[in-house]
């Protein structure tokens, strides 16, 4: 009977050893949103919640590509149809609307014509006219979107929106409320490089997310250890052509037109999971993903100057031209330095030192 | 007075069968903690539309090794070495693969989103990430 009991144990134990090492673990990697998705949960309702992820994901980019012409922003664009957007698209761009206005607008979903025009959603560069640039110009801004009742949003003649700025970061929030439903206490998600952790790694310790150098693909400039955050990095390093001797990238600063030339060379910011989001609430997953654009537009100065001003909750992580990072006190205590990179490293508190 | 053994308490082959099972789950239980479930070494994961292609365990190599990759339409060329991988030249027409550079530790990818291929590195050193901003 005791040889049976200890044999039981043993079974038992194995069992448990099996559904920590992998068992427990569910993964899926897809495409989607133009990019490389991963989510990887842990535990309780892991399973159920990445099938459901997925299909989030799916789900949203029907609505919110720019390049399916069936999405409800194409046919927004496209000025035919329906203009009754339905709440969770009129909550987006309400929210769009809402950080274009904090950062002056250099967070733009109106910018999409001018990106275009200089080949990043078609991968057919140039350098364009700026004639052409002016024309397109005239059309941007957060003004020529019209929010009214009912869902309803209207764009003034020649103005097109693009989401692909904040997509990400609300699918991340949506992922997050799907893995909240389920149960899951531990996950990693990765949407491009649209980052949501949640909870703590299954063996207690807190995610490790290096944050890229970008003179130097091989390191870091540090690592983040992150519980129940999101975090997403904007950087023109990777995303770039290259035209008579002049690099340019991907991020298109709304007041000129060009390639941002702000003196930083990466933004990251940092925001804690959303308390009881709903399914269709744009949370602080989608604030990082537009506010990363927005503070690589505005500079090192801007941006300090609007993380001071704390007007919304995040942290930020700024590596500049000159070669510094900036980390914000927030952070300190997160934020591992990268031995060897050759950075100076600088904290940022509330108060100018 | 000599003492006189229980014959409950007398080992039976059987008990000798239940002794080697909690060993080998000790040993389990232990490699696992050590961090036995890695591979050892640096290893990259070759994906193509989402499906793994190829392993290959980077610390084996003799030598840099180059892969040629095809996939919708594109071609890339992968080097792979001990230390790491790179594209090194790719028919697509962003480039972004090629911009990605050369990348060495685990946690650490390159993806052609044009071609569809990604390549992962995992296990490696302790200096690994669970995940990348960038």
């Amino acid at each position: 009977m005791r040889r049976f009991f200890a044999a039981a144990l043993c079974a038992v134990l194995a069992c448990g050893l099996t559904a920590c090492g992998q068992g427990g673990e569910q993964s899926a990697d897809f495409y989607a949103m133009d990019t490389t998705m991963n989510v990887t949960a842990y535990g309780k309702g892991a399973k159920n919640a990445v099938g459901e992820a997925q299909t989030e994901v799916d789900r949203l980019e029907s609505l919110l590509s720019r390049t399916r012409t069936d999405s409800v922003v194409s046919r927004l664009n496209a000025g035919t149809g329906d203009r009754a957007v339905g709440m969770e698209v009129w909550g987006l761009l309400s929210a769009a609307e809402k950080y274009s206005i904090a950062t002056n607008g250099a967070f733009d979903i109106t910018i999409a014509p001018v990106v275009s025009a200089w080949g990043f959603t078609t991968d057919h560069y140039q350098v364009p006219d700026q004639s052409e640039l002016d024309e397109l110009l005239a059309n941007v801004g957060s003004v020529h979107i019209h929010l009214g009742e009912e869902s309803i949003v209207t764009l003034d003649d020649g103005t097109q929106i693009d989401l692909g700025g904040i997509a990400k970061g609300y699918a991340s929030d949506c992922v997050e409320a799907i893995l909240a439903k389920d149960g899951v206490e531990s996950a990693k998600v990765a949407l491009g490089g649209n980052i949501y952790v949640r909870g703590s790694k299954p063996d207690g310790t807190a995610w490790r997310v290096g944050v890229q150098d970008p003179e130097n693909s091989d390191g870091f400039v540090g690592i983040l250890s992150l519980t129940d955050a999101f975090a997403v990095t904007s950087g023109g390093y990777q995303r770039y052509f290259e035209q008579n001797g002049k690099r340019y990238h991907h991020i298109i600063d709304p007041a000129t037109g060009y390639p941002a030339e702000s003196g930083l060379t990466s933004v990251t910011v940092v925001a804690p999971g959303n308390e009881e989001g709903t399914i269709s609430d744009p949370g602080h997953g989608t604030m990082c993903d537009a506010f990363s654009t927005a503070l690589f537009v505005m500079g090192e100065e801007k941006a300090v100057e609007f993380w001071r001003s704390g007007a919304y909750s995040f942290q930020m992580v700024l590596v500049t031209q000159d070669g510094r990072v900036l980390v914000t006190d927030g952070l300190k205590d997160k934020f591992e330095q990268e031995d060897g990179s050759g950075y100076a490293y600088e904290t940022i508190s509330r108060s100018p030192s | 007075m000599p003492m006189k053994r229980s014959p409950e308490v007398r080992p039976k082959p059987a008990d000798a069968l239940v002794a080697l099972a909690v060993l080998a789950l000790a040993a389990a239980l232990a490699l696992s903690a050590w961090g036995g479930g890695r591979s050892g070494g640096l290893t990259a994961v070759i994906s193509v539309n989402g499906q793994v292609t190829e392993t290959v365990n980077l610390s084996r190599l003799s030598g840099p090794e180059v892969r040629e990759l095809n996939a919708n339409g594109y071609t890339l060329h992968v080097r792979l070495s001990s230390d790491g991988a790179e594209v090194i030249d790719s028919t697509c027409p962003n480039q972004v693969c090629v911009h990605t550079g050369h990348i060495s530790r685990a946690g650490q990818s390159i993806v052609c989103l044009p071609a569809r291929i990604s390549v992962t590195l995992s296990g490696g050193a302790e200096n690994g990430v669970d995940a990348v901003l960038g």
